[in-house]
């Protein structure tokens, strides 16, 4: 290769990595808008754990439960007209006082919370938190919900909303079975479907989420009989409202136009992602027969509805440290294969910064959660991609030392080392996606990002075999390049 | 780096090492699990715990000491006694009063909580008396109260941790059928066994170091058997070329481990060293910025005790047991081996 040529494509790749680093790292205001708006870097707008960002929580009280504060607020008023009848209605259990009817059956009260935590928890448990828990409390007569903030930095430096969190909370804590209905208000409303003598179950086949191009889609798909039965409803200008209990949750369109396109008995509903999820998830653990069997938090004498915020574990500071560690990691895989390969680190170094990007992008793109262990899943991706080259170089270093010219060594190198470069990749790539696709939370997202960096990491590992041909191709001495040294031979 | 350690001639002492670390950290476990607060020491994510909460206004106790005394004098005549407490608020500036949690361990009985709750409510009334006939004031309705509770922490991440049990077994199970088919069946029972044993020890260790565990131990374990595999992609691979190499032809099963454990050792303390060296910056800055070690120790730990396992596992006890499988195999497979048919003509 000419040195015009290895100029111009170094060039150009070093010109990429620098714009999508510049892109990556730094945030920009919009030209034209005065500084009102920013164009924030790819690295402020990753997700981050509840370890970087806080987590928040909510306290769940079933109607005829309330907390010892409600309670007190009112009781230890004097002046306050409720409070004999506060006295009569709830008896103190644990931190939480229990209204005096519900306590007639007091285990059978609290069996059916704990069933309703463990419905509650195979709801949050498909939104594919990097950790949530939902913990019985207070004797088992409450119910804590704790989730991740999921803040960006950029969300999390500008104290971000929890509006997403409370609508999660708000629509996985609902009770009551589903029900499409004739008008958006439930007093004097209809049910479409199911009729009284129906069941959910028999008119629903399915209902799930679907996404399609940036756009998100509940796909309510009915069954022959639910088809039939929601038919007499249609008319030209009918609309259909969506309750579970009493709660309306949204509204489509019931003409004929709208179940003329039905295909496969599937009915899609388009909201933004969050909602799409929440409602998917709802409607799909209800039409499967697991509805609450408590109203949680509906009562006038329960205040505790708010979603309470708290610190995160590594302190208020965590995510610039975490930016900084990681930057460190980059900065020693960068400098250490100078010191061992000489100009051969120029190769590494692009590698490197460009599985870096990679991963950024990626992580940015799919929205994966960071927390601790999955910064350390990415810097063992780094480990692996660092790990095979050195592997190769050394195997390229001992073929050099048979007396082979550089290119012979490096042929020789990288095809002894063909296979257990792929068995590793291919091994840990199996992994990752079993992880991936098994595990929950942030387990789950560990293994994505596995996966993610172990293809980078095979593909930059031939990368890095193009790169050094390109480089060192204008390069007389290409031995002192990689800085190995050759045997001298004597003459004869 | 090459080592001369004759790892085959020490499985004896490596088993040994195992098994006492592995006993060990079953022994602490069990007995923290009735004495303490459960096998694993549960982080503020997982622990289950019963507690006790005083909120208490400074109208009423200007000293929050004072609190405490009463709080301690209830639980001891109720007869329970609280493993950690932490206070919250100020007694005086800005804030109206405090709060006071006690922790107990998940079998302490609620009983006796509440009688000491109940006691400790009684005391403080006697002295929130004066302020309920103050004006009616925000202080004058906020009034001292206990209350008990109880957290089952480990209830929220069951299905976390059965998908992460099945996950990890069904790696261990594919890492094995991998190894069988490419490599040989031998290498494919020391991936196995390595995939175990380092599991195995990095579980020990954590109930050991009672470090903190909480939801991130699947990771962390996921993360044990991911370093477990890639070293052992490079150990065997290393027998597997050496074993092929006409110039080991005449190495016994030990004398080829060994070679082969000293040509892949570099490269296998490398990736737990490069972990283990970012969890310690990790643990180090977190802690400045949390102002806190208890608060970053568990993820930081959980990774250290991670590569510690799959160093000492894959450096020393792998190499040590799969020279016995070899050697096993090998004699197998002299034994089961037809010689070659002599020339019936001469």
């Amino acid at each position: 290769m000419s040195k015009v040529k290895s100029a111009v494509i170094t060039t150009l790749f070093v010109i990429a990595i620098v714009v999508l680093a510049l892109f990556s790292t730094v945030s920009w205001p919009v030209a034209g808008t005065d500084g009102a708006d920013t164009l924030n870097s790819f690295v402020s707008n990753i997700h981050l754990g509840s370890d970087f960002t806080g987590s928040a929580y909510v306290m769940l009280y079933p109607e005829g439960v309330i907390s010892a504060a409600d309670y007190d607020i009112v009781v230890k008023d004097d002046a306050n007209a409720d409070k004999d009848k506060y006295e009569k209605k709830y008896s103190p259990r644990g931190g939480v006082y229990v209204a005096n009817e519900k306590l007639e059956d007091e285990e059978g009260f609290k069996a059916s919370i704990k069933k309703d935590a463990d419905i509650l928890n195979g709801r949050f448990g498909r939104k594919e938190y990097s950790s949530y828990s939902v913990a019985l409390e207070d004797g088992g007569f409450a119910i804590k919900v704790t989730v991740p903030t999921n803040y960006t930095y950029v969300d999390y430096k500008n104290n971000g909303s929890l509006t997403e969190i409370s609508n999660t909370v708000s629509y996985l804590m609902l009770d009551g079975e589903l029900t499409i209905r004739n008008s958006s208000t439930y007093e004097g409303s209809k049910s479409v479907l199911p009729s009284v003598n129906d069941k959910a179950a028999d008119c629903f086949k399915d209902i799930n989420l679907y996404s399609m191009a940036g756009n998100y889609f509940v796909r309510m798909i009915f069954t022959k009989e639910g088809l039939e039965k929601i038919k007499p409803a249609v008319t030209e200008e009918a609309s259909a409202y969506l309750f579970v209990g009493e709660t309306y949750m949204t509204g489509f369109d019931l003409t004929n136009d709208a179940l003329g396109n039905i295909t496969d008995n599937t009915l899609t509903l388009n909201a933004g992602k969050s909602a799409a999820q929440d409602y998917s998830i709802l409607l799909n653990t209800v039409i499967n027969g697991k509805t609450l069997a408590n109203s949680y938090n509906s009562a006038a004498e329960n205040s505790a509805t708010s979603i309470v915020a708290v610190t995160p574990a590594f302190g208020e500071h965590a995510p610039i440290y975490l930016f900084v560690t990681l930057l460190l990691v980059l900065a020693v895989a960068v400098a250490l294969p100078f010191i061992k390969y000489k100009k051969l680190g120029y190769v590494c170094a692009m590698v490197t910064l460009i599985y870096a990007l990679a991963l950024v992008c990626a992580v940015m793109l799919i929205e994966i959660q960071i927390t601790v262990a999955g910064a350390l899943t990415a810097v063992l991706g780094l480990g692996l991609l660092l790990f095979t080259n050195f592997y190769v170089f050394e195997a390229i270093r001992k073929e050099s030392l048979l007396g082979r010219t550089m290119q012979a060594s490096i042929k020789a190198g990288y095809k002894r080392t063909l296979w257990t470069v792929l068995d590793l990749h291919l091994v840990m790539l199996a992994i990752s996606l079993l992880l991936a696709l098994v595990c929950v939370g942030e387990a789950a997202a560990c293994g994505f990002i596995f996966f993610i960096a172990t293809i980078a990491s095979y593909v930059l590992y031939w990368f890095t075999r193009f790169m050094w041909y390109v480089l060192s191709s204008p390069v007389k001495d290409k031995f002192k390049f990689c800085g190995i040294k050759r045997e001298a031979y004597d003459e004869d | 780096m090459k080592t001369d350690f004759k790892l085959s001639s020490k499985m004896h002492l490596f088993i040994i090492i195992s098994s006492i670390i592995i006993a060990i950290g079953a022994a602490v476990g069990t007995i923290c699990q009735f004495v303490a607060n459960g096998y694993f020491n549960y982080g503020a994510d997982w622990e289950s715990y019963k507690s006790v909460t005083v909120s208490y206004v400074s109208a009423d106790f200007a000293d929050k000491n004072e609190v405490k005394e009463i709080c301690e004098k209830a639980f001891a005549d109720a007869g329970v006694s609280y493993y950690y407490s932490v206070s919250f608020g100020e007694k005086s500036g800005n804030t109206v009063g405090g709060e006071y949690t006690f922790k107990f361990n998940y079998s302490v009985k609620e009983e006796k909580l509440q009688t000491a709750v109940n006691a400790i409510n009684a005391v403080i009334a006697d002295k929130s008396k004066p302020n309920a006939d103050e004006d009616n004031n925000v202080e004058s309705v906020i009034m001292s109260t206990a209350s008990a509770h109880t957290v089952d922490g480990l209830n929220g991440n069951g299905k976390a941790l059965w998908r992460g049990a099945v996950a990890i077994a069904s790696v261990i199970a594919l890492h094995f059928i991998y190894f069988a088919v490419r490599f040989k069946l031998t290498m494919a029972l020391g991936a196995l066994l390595a995939d175990v044993h380092n599991l195995a020890v990095f579980v020990s260790l954590l109930s050991l170091t009672r470090v903190p565990v909480g939801s991130s131990i699947i990771t962390f374990a996921a993360l044990t058997v991911l370093l477990t595999a890639i070293g052992t992609c490079f150990l065997f691979d290393r027998v597997r070329k050496n074993a092929k190499d006409e110039a080991n032809a005449k190495l016994g099963a030990f004398e080829l481990t060994d070679k082969s454990a000293s040509e892949s050792f570099k490269i296998n303390l490398f990736m737990p060293v490069c972990i283990a060296a970012v969890a310690v910056v990790v643990f180090v800055l977190a802690s400045i910025s949390a102002m806190s070690v208890i608060a970053v120790l568990a993820p930081a730990f959980g990774a250290i005790i991670c590569c510690v396992s799959c160093g000492y596992g894959l450096l020393l006890f792998t190499p040590a047991v799969y020279s016995r499988f070899k050697q096993i195999g090998d004699n197998y497979k002299q034994n089961h081996t037809r010689a070659p048919k002599e020339n019936v003509s001469k």
